[in-house]
């Protein structure tokens, strides 16, 4: 994909498995299958997949939490285990805690000393950041008088303290509302935008079209596929759409293929390759189409495919178009 | 060494806020309220009785504030995860380990210099200076550091709270039953027992050494008298060793 300098992470044969050492139920569970994977500096890389898929066993192999049971990491052309590289490195966890009693200033200004902040460097910096994640207010407060999505702020925070070059999220956006999705994805951006590599795990699918360049989909402990998100984008045919009519005479549709449809939904669904084709047809049947929407976001329908659940999206988008 | 000191004043910080340390010091002040109590009630001797519920005072208070941080911190650090953003940090797991060692004893000094300021001062003020309190005191001191290293090592290694706590629970109560465990290994036991006492008396650590209230009334004793440097020699060999132990426990760890 890319020559390893300008590869930020450098995965080879990594796999993981856990040994559960219950004397009443012994066994071994592979997390990871052996993967290969890279990811180029300065760009976004998105991981997808299901709960128990091994995204969180995977960046938790990368920074050094878990021993992988085979293979290596490269992080920025080094070892994880080697300060100089951690100072060089940001990682938020999903819902990241902190002691109850500490403020969020105090947190960070803890946080930035290990990053070799000192002085009036330090104090600047804490300053910064409080303002980019936008708890100036707050910052006095105790973490125990935050909410959930305050909580979330202070862990991008001190993944930023200590300007990484490369930020590992696992889950980023989890817990926050609608108005919290939007300020992390502009930090993500802002942060794409002066060069930083962001590698993320997530469930929220339409985050990794806004934000990334790479998406990889891992499933069962299995990298399926690695891919450009502009690639994924060129996939749309794949997707599925809902074409909606208003006020069509039943006559009209005599012999369309989704005249049932259409008179008893005011609008049918209709696959990306057949798209142009129905909506020239309606054209020349002279009917108006009021909206042609998609019925899944491109990643999603990306996604699933990937690990062959089709069946799942026709399902959501039957879903869908019935309500 | 300045990350080890960034970590223990935050483990100070951390520690003396948490409510459990203040409901303690409140429990610690009514220890001192009673035993001031029952040297007044007491006939003879109230001197004695002050000294010796005291010193047990602190040793108890010692304990428990450390089985309380071990407690807090092990729900913190392990189970909500807090300790996994301080290691992904250009922190090594020796700076980590050190740093809580030396925070936690911090806290325990807190409470300790509270109270023995507080008996001490009660002991000069009505029965004139009496040092061999102030070295008793020292050496809880001193033991506490070999304790909390111990039982952070434990912590390291335990997959529970309850573990944890209940280890460093039995390491300090068997460490003061040393010269007793000596006793029954010199009567010749069964092989099982003989080899339970042998790994008890050779593995955990001998907590008499720091233990001068039973001698506190022997004429020939004098601070000059004692063998400070077989006790720190003692407490930070075991106390090193304990580290280490930790620290290659914290290195293997998985954290899932």
């Amino acid at each position: 994909m890319t020559s390893p300098s300008e590869t930020a992470l450098r995965v080879r044969n990594l796999s993981k498995i856990y040994r559960h050492n219950n004397p009443f139920k012994r066994h071994r569970e592979a997390a990871l299958q052996p993967l290969d994977l890279d990811v180029p500096s300065h760009q976004a890389f998105g991981l997808i997949g299901l709960n128990g898929a091994g995204k969180t066993t995977l960046v938790k192999i990368l920074l050094g939490l878990l021993t992988p049971t085979t293979g290596s990491v490269e992080v920025l052309g080094g070892s994880i285990g080697s300060r100089v590289i951690r100072a060089r490195v940001g990682y938020l966890p999903e819902l990241p805690y902190f002691p109850r009693q500490m403020t969020a200033r105090e947190l960070l200004a803890y946080y930035g000393y290990l990053y070799g902040l000192r002085g009036k460097g330090l104090t600047a910096r804490v300053e910064e950041i409080l303002e980019i994640v936008r708890l100036q207010k707050a910052s006095g407060y105790r973490i125990a008088e935050y909410s959930k999505g305050m909580q979330q702020r202070v862990g991008i925070a001190q993944a930023l303290i200590g300007k990484p070059e490369l930020i590992l999220c696992d889950e980023p956006v989890t817990g926050l509302d609608p108005v919290g999705y939007r300020e992390v994805r502009e930090i993500f951006l802002e942060l794409k935008r002066t060069g930083t590599t962001l590698f993320f795990n997530t469930h929220v699918l339409s985050e990794v079209e806004k934000i990334c360049d790479w998406v990889g989909v891992l499933h069962e402990g299995v990298l399926r596929r690695v891919a450009r998100v502009s690639e994924v984008m060129a996939e749309k045919l794949e997707m599925d759409y809902w074409v909606e009519l208003t006020g069509v005479a039943a006559d009209r549709l005599q012999g369309f293929a989704h005249a049932e449809t259409a008179a008893r939904s005011g609008g049918f669904q209709v696959s990306g390759r057949e798209l142009s084709g129905v909506l020239g047809d309606l054209s020349a049947r002279g009917i108006t189409v009021s909206g042609v929407r998609p019925l899944s976001s491109l990643v999603e329908s990306f996604f699933l495919r990937t690990i062959g659940r089709e069946s799942d999206l026709m399902f959501t988008n039957r879903r869908e178009a019935r309500s | 060494m300045s990350r080890v000191a960034a970590v223990a004043w935050f483990s100070f910080r951390e520690l003396v806020r948490s409510k459990l340390l203040v409901v303690w010091l409140l429990a610690v002040g009514l220890l001192c309220g009673v035993a001031y109590l029952l040297a007044y009630l007491s006939y003879g001797e109230p001197l004695r009785i002050f000294m010796d519920l005291g010193l047990a005072g602190l040793e108890a208070a010692g304990l428990v504030v450390l089985l309380l941080e071990l407690a807090v911190t092990y729900n913190t650090d392990m189970e909500q995860k807090a300790v996994f953003l301080q290691l992904t940090k250009p922190l090594t797991r020796g700076e980590y380990l050190l740093g809580r060692v030396v925070g936690f004893w911090m806290v325990n000094c807190l409470v300790l210099l509270g109270m023995t300021l507080f008996i001490g001062g009660f002991i000069a003020f009505h029965h004139g200076q009496y040092p061999l309190f102030w070295v008793a005191a020292a050496l809880v001191m001193i033991q506490m550091f070999l304790l909390t290293t111990l039982g952070l090592a434990y912590q390291m290694i335990a997959t529970s709270m309850v573990g944890t706590v209940l280890f460093t629970f039995f390491t300090s109560i068997l460490g003061h039953t040393m010269s007793q465990i000596r006793w029954a290994l010199e009567r010749k036991p069964d092989p099982i027992l003989r080899f339970l006492l042998n790994g008890t008396y050779y593995l955990l650590p001998n907590l008499e050494v720091f233990n001068l209230k039973d001698r506190l009334y022997d004429p020939t004793l004098t601070t000059a008298a004692l063998p400070w440097g077989d006790i720190a020699l003692y407490a930070f060999g075991y106390s090193f060793a304990a580290f280490l132990v930790g620290w290659w426990a914290l290195e293997k760890r998985e954290f899932h």
